[in-house]
């Protein structure tokens, strides 16, 4: 029965008559098409199919084949077989378990028979005679298979001693044998694991006067004879046997490298650090839950600050290989040609790119994990670099405001750009960036520190000592440490008031020199006037010209004596001593000219005649402050 | 049928270890008596602890399926509230039940006895001669004997209370050894099959059951017994909250067993119950009645009963009980058709287990201390174990037992031991599978016994034959 039959019985209009065809034309053409695609449905599903019509019912029909054989499944099904086993790992071996194991081939076959054998051993064997147990034992040697597990069962070993050797070795005050006997026994049992040791410790001093058995018990409860062992003792009184057992087996100079540290070891227990170690581990879970944050953060902080200082030490590093720079011992001839002087700016060029790249990659391989702290070091390299640029771009400047052309290694592109907006700067902004304006400088860079090592050795020997002793005694270094634009400002300005200094006092020695010759000359003539009046007194002529010969030698030695050390009390001296000459201010002018001009507007309070070396001593030592930062 | 094929040439031990040898384990509890082969997942047969007694026969009846209303049936325990077996008559064949009627097949009948091989003949004259018929039944004894021994090719693990006396261990040996006749045993704590059954050696384990709760420091697979601390605070003293709930609340509610309602018809809330009471034509034993409301009881606690997580304040604060009063509640109906809303009540029912000053009245004989509860035990367990412990434990505290289950339980534990122990980890390793919270004990035994590496722990029938039941007071330690 189709649906059209169907419909023809409910006198439905034939569905496809709907589009005005005769239906008859078209029903067996229908049938047709419908039936050639289920053809392979056979009777009732069929009919349910076509009842559907031409809107064919969404029933997956059901194929009713079988799921095709497995291949791997074609062999027998595999033989299992309840089989007997040991386990030699037991206190007692004899005990047969029986457990399923696939049965393979002839030993399988064995192993069934056996196996029969083995369950009327077993079942014989139940009010097991000594006999039978060994004939199972027997039996089990050769052919019952021995439980895979039996080699995980390992013991430590326990020191053993005998009744000789207790007396000999081990004898302790605190401990009895019976005592140290109970403690071996439990250490052994619970294979040293302290904890449970512990735990099970008990032991009941055995009663001392018979009274044993009746009531003894209950006087051993009553009076405890030594307050419980700490874990600590025990622990000390084991390592203690253990130690003395291995020196007695072994003499200590015949044992390995390995046993003699155990032997150290266990020799050196320290049961008191054991217990203050305790503490500290119980006072510490002991914290309220305020002390317990407050540690956390602490601890948190001195992370972050050691973190810190490594990055910190880290950048100080970098920045000390910047400031270094190689003494050259090599012939500079090559590259006194402009030609030359390209290739190395080219030479520099690589290395320093070189050198970059690697300080960026040594911060991140520092800290491949801590990506916050890796970050926060680029950032702080970053930082550092602007500085190191400000300070280059600076000295860019000058050099680009005198020769315009040459172009410094580190960027011309950056360069380019503060050629291109380049602000007008305050005189603030200007310290602030170290921008400063040159007359006249020689090209190519220069190193600020060579400026003065220039100004040091176009003097002569004897000065440069001589400078060089007053350098010490104002505590400052004759090579700059840091020399930063401040700093060598200050310390030119310090240079040249000692070179002023020095200067005037060989004027004033000069001049004292001639003084006392001309009073010698005035002496002399004296005497002669009073010899030409009466000649009385001829040894006071004599010593009269020599006066003045001892005192220029003690002058001298006291020149020598302010080169070898003292300094500033001797400038000091001479300023007074000076100054009543008269001629003083004259040569003291050019030291408050050009030494102390700036320290005079920084310290208003000091009169120009008291300041020089005074003030002087002032602003070194600040410069050497700041030197030393 | 399993698609991919297994490969079937050796039982893969080296992967988890296992060695099955038909072992059975059996967990005894003060609620219920588990018993199932080793290595499965759940026990096979779990009885309630609970068996009926009937006095004029004399005839005790286990099962779940026996405790039914019925002339002059007693509802007893084999076991103490100390959850240690007391009637060492009955523990046995209560046991028995479980380990062999429950779990191996039924046996045939010996051929001999089966009656198709009986001689007519013999049976006309059995009567007449004294002698045979005194020695046929001394052979049948014996071969009773024989076949009562059912247990002679199973080793066998029994669980026990960490408390539990020698004199109970010893006797359970005996009755493993010589009535059972089982090859190999085993006896071992609750506590550390718990800590198996979470798969930890060492373990801080908190066992909320029926009769008692004990928190217990395990250690490398044994019991710390300095650590071993108890108290009532379990299922049955949560029971007698709930009861003194339901004597204080506003109506009173009354607390009908199942087994006594013929019909109801349903009720508005807060309305008199309607329902009609069933009428016996005996008298049902008190213990009965008990038993089955505890079964009611049982149910309050699954659906109602909720710990008080702590938040936003203790409970006993000011205002915590207004604030509950605020916040949904549940509907709890009663056998008989009562229903009522549950809302601040079900949390001051369990909120004693932690803090004894909250709570509803008890008799005297039942109520706690402050250091009967849960943290003052925790807190005692770990002060008896070396500092160095303490830690570790509390990084592996593990939660079981029943009445662990109710809501809310591990939160409110975790904020406790955190308030207990800042600076310390905690972690707490609670099943999340109802069967095995409520089973763990059984669950650690069955992985135990399955265990390759177990089989040399097991105490022998040789081993025992030489030392006597005294044997596993040495080994089982
Ligand atoms: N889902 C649950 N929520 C709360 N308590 C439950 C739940 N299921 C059972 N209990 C209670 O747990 C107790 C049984 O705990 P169990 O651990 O089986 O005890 P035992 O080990 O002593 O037999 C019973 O008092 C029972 O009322
Ligand atoms: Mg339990």
């Amino acid at each position: 029965m189709s649906s059209n039959d169907l419909r023809d019985v409910l006198n439905l209009p034939d569905s496809s008559s709907a589009s005005g065809t005769p239906g008859g034309s078209h029903r067996p053409s229908k049938k047709q098409r419908l039936s050639a695609p289920r053809s392979n449905l056979k009777g009732l599903a069929r009919e349910v199919q076509s009842l559907g019509g031409d809107n064919p019912i969404a029933i997956v029909p059901e194929v009713s084949s079988f799921k095709k054989r497995r291949l791997a499944n074609r062999k027998p099904a595999a033989r299992w077989d309840l089989a007997p086993f040991r386990n030699s790992a037991r206190d007692d071996p004899s005990l047969m378990l029986r457990h399923w194991r696939r049965r393979d081939g002839q030993h399988g076959l064995q192993q069934q028979e056996q196996q029969q054998h083995g369950t009327n051993a077993d079942a014989s064997a139940q009010p097991t005679t000594e006999q039978n147990g060994a004939q199972v034992k027997q039996e089990g040697d050769n052919e019952i298979e021995d439980s895979a597990f039996a080699k995980f069962n390992v013991r430590p070993s326990i020191p053993q001693y005998t009744d000789e050797q207790y007396k000999t070795h081990l004898k302790s005050d605190d401990w009895s044998k019976e005592e140290t006997d109970y403690l071996m026994e439990l250490v052994t049992d619970f294979d040293v694991r302290w904890p449970l040791i512990w735990d099970r410790y008990e032991w009941n001093p055995p009663a001392t006067n018979g009274v044993a058995d009746a009531d003894g018990d209950e006087s051993k409860a009553v009076v405890p004879k030594q307050e419980a062992r700490s874990m600590e003792d025990l622990k000390s009184r084991y390592y203690e046997i253990a130690a003395k057992m291995m020196a007695a087996q072994k003499p200590i100079h015949v044992m390995s490298q390995a046993e003699f540290e155990l032997h150290e070891m266990m020799l050196h227990f320290n049961a008191q650090q054991e217990k203050a170690r305790k503490d500290f581990a119980l006072n510490a879970l002991k914290r309220s839950r305020e002390e317990a944050r407050e540690e956390e953060s602490l601890l948190l902080e001195v992370k972050r600050i050691l973190a810190r200082s490594e990055r910190f030490n880290e950048e100080r590093r970098e920045l000390y290989n910047r400031l270094d720079f190689p003494q050259s011992e090599q012939d500079i001839s090559s590259i006194k040609t402009s030609q030359g002087l390209q290739n190395l700016l080219q030479q520099l060029m690589a290395a320093d790119k070189n050198k970059k790249r690697r300080s960026l990659m040594g911060a991140d391989n520092a800290h491949p994990a801590n990506a916050a702290a890796a970050a926060a070091a680029a950032q702080a390299q970053a930082q550092a670099q602007a500085q190191a640029q400000a300070q280059e771009s600076s000295r860019r400047e000058s050099t680009v405001a005198s020769t315009g052309a040459t172009s410094t290694p580190t960027g011309g592109k950056k360069k380019g750009n503060q050629q291109a907006e380049r602000p007008k700067l305050t005189e603030k902004e200007e310290q602030v960036y170290g921008v400063s304006h040159h007359d006249r400088l020689t090209s190519g860079p220069v190193f600020r520190s060579e400026k003065i090592n220039k100004m040091f050795t176009h003097k002569s020997n004897q000065q440069q000592q001589r400078i060089n002793n007053v350098l010490l005694e104002l505590d400052i270094p004759p090579k700059l440490v840091m020399p930063t634009v401040a700093t060598t400002q200050q310390f030119e300005q310090l240079f040249a008031a000692v070179n002023a200094l020095l200067d005037a006092r060989k004027v004033a020695d000069k001049l004292d020199t001639e003084l006392k010759l001309e009073q010698a000359k005035k002496a002399e003539r004296e005497a002669k006037e009073s010899s030409n009046h009466g000649e009385e007194d001829p040894a006071q002529d004599k010593s009269n010209p020599d006066m003045p010969v001892t005192k220029g030698d003690e002058s001298a030695s006291k020149e020598d004596n302010a080169e070898t050390g003292t300094t500033s009390e001797a400038q000091e001296t001479t300023e007074p001593a000076a100054d009543p000459n008269g001629e003083e201010p004259g040569t003291q002018d050019p030291v408050e000219g050009e030494g102390s001009k700036e320290a005079a507007a920084e310290e208003s309070s000091g009169g120009p005649h008291k300041r020089s070396a005074s003030v002087l001593s002032t602003t070194s030592d600040k410069s050497a402050k700041r030197q030393k930062k | 049928m399993a698609q991919q094929p297994l490969s079937s040439a050796v039982p893969p031990t080296d992967i988890y270890g296992g060695d099955e040898v038909s072992a059975l384990v059996l967990d005894p509890g003060y609620c219920s008596t588990r018993a199932g082969w080793a290595g499965e997942d759940v026990p096979k047969s779990i009885l309630p602890s609970f068996y009926g007694h009937i006095g004029s026969t004399n005839t005790n009846l286990f099962g779940d399926e026996y405790l039914i209303p019925r002339e002059g049936l007693e509802v007893r325990n084999y076991m103490n509230r100390d959850s240690v077996v007391e009637d060492w008559d009955v523990a046995p064949k209560f046991w028995e039940n479980m380990l062999v009627k429950r779990l191996q097949p039924e046996r045939p009948t010996a051929p001999g006895k089966n009656g198709l091989n009986d001689d007519p003949k013999k049976d006309g004259e059995g009567d007449v001669s004294m002698d045979g018929a005194t020695a046929e039944a001394a052979a049948e004894a014996q071969e009773e004997q024989e076949q009562e021994k059912a247990l002679q090719e199973n080793p066998l693990l029994v669980t026990e209370a960490p408390w539990n006396t020698s004199k109970a261990r010893e006797k359970t040996t005996e009755v493993i050894m010589e009535t059972w006749g089982c090859p190999a045993f085993w006896l071992s704590r609750t506590p550390t099959l718990s800590a198996f059954a979470a798969g930890k050696a060492t373990a801080l384990v908190i066992d909320i059951g029926g009769s008692n709760t004990n928190v217990t420091a395990v250690h490398d697979g044994m019991v710390l017994k300095r650590s071993i601390q108890r108290s009532p605070v379990g299922g049955l003293w949560l029971s007698s909250q709930i009861r003194s709930m339901f004597e204080h609340a506003e109506p009173k509610v009354a607390l009908t067993p199942t087994y006594l309602i013929e019909n109801k018809t349903p009720v508005d809330a807060l309305a008199p119950a309607q329902a009609r009471l069933r009428k016996f034509p005996f008298q049902i034993a008190d213990s009965f009645r008990r038993y089955e409301e505890e079964r009611v009881l049982t149910e309050f606690k699954e659906s109602v009963v909720e710990v008080w997580r702590g938040n936003p304040g203790p409970y006993r604060a000011q205002g915590t009980e207004d604030f509950i009063k605020t916040q949904p509640g549940r509907v709890f109906e009663m056998p008989d058709g009562y229903n009522q809303m549950w809302r601040e009540q079900r949390y001051r029912a369990s909120e004693g287990m932690f803090d004894e000053s909250v709570g509803y009245p008890l008799p005297e004989a039942e109520r706690i201390t402050k250091e009967q509860t849960i943290p003052s035990l925790i807190r005692a367990a770990l002060e008896a174990v070396d500092v160095d412990l303490r830690p570790n434990l509390l990084g592996n505290v593990v939660v079981t037992g029943a009445t662990s289950l109710i809501n809310g339980f591990n939160d409110r534990l975790n904020n406790e031991l955190i308030g207990m122990y800042p600076g310390v980890k905690i972690k707490i390793h609670a099943a999340g599978l109802t069967s095995e919270r409520r089973f763990g004990a059984w669950v650690g035994g069955s992985i135990l016994s399955s265990l390759g590496t177990f089989h040399q722990m097991w105490i022998s029938r040789k081993e025992y034959e030489e030392n006597g039941p005294g044997i596993v007071e040495k080994r089982c330690k």
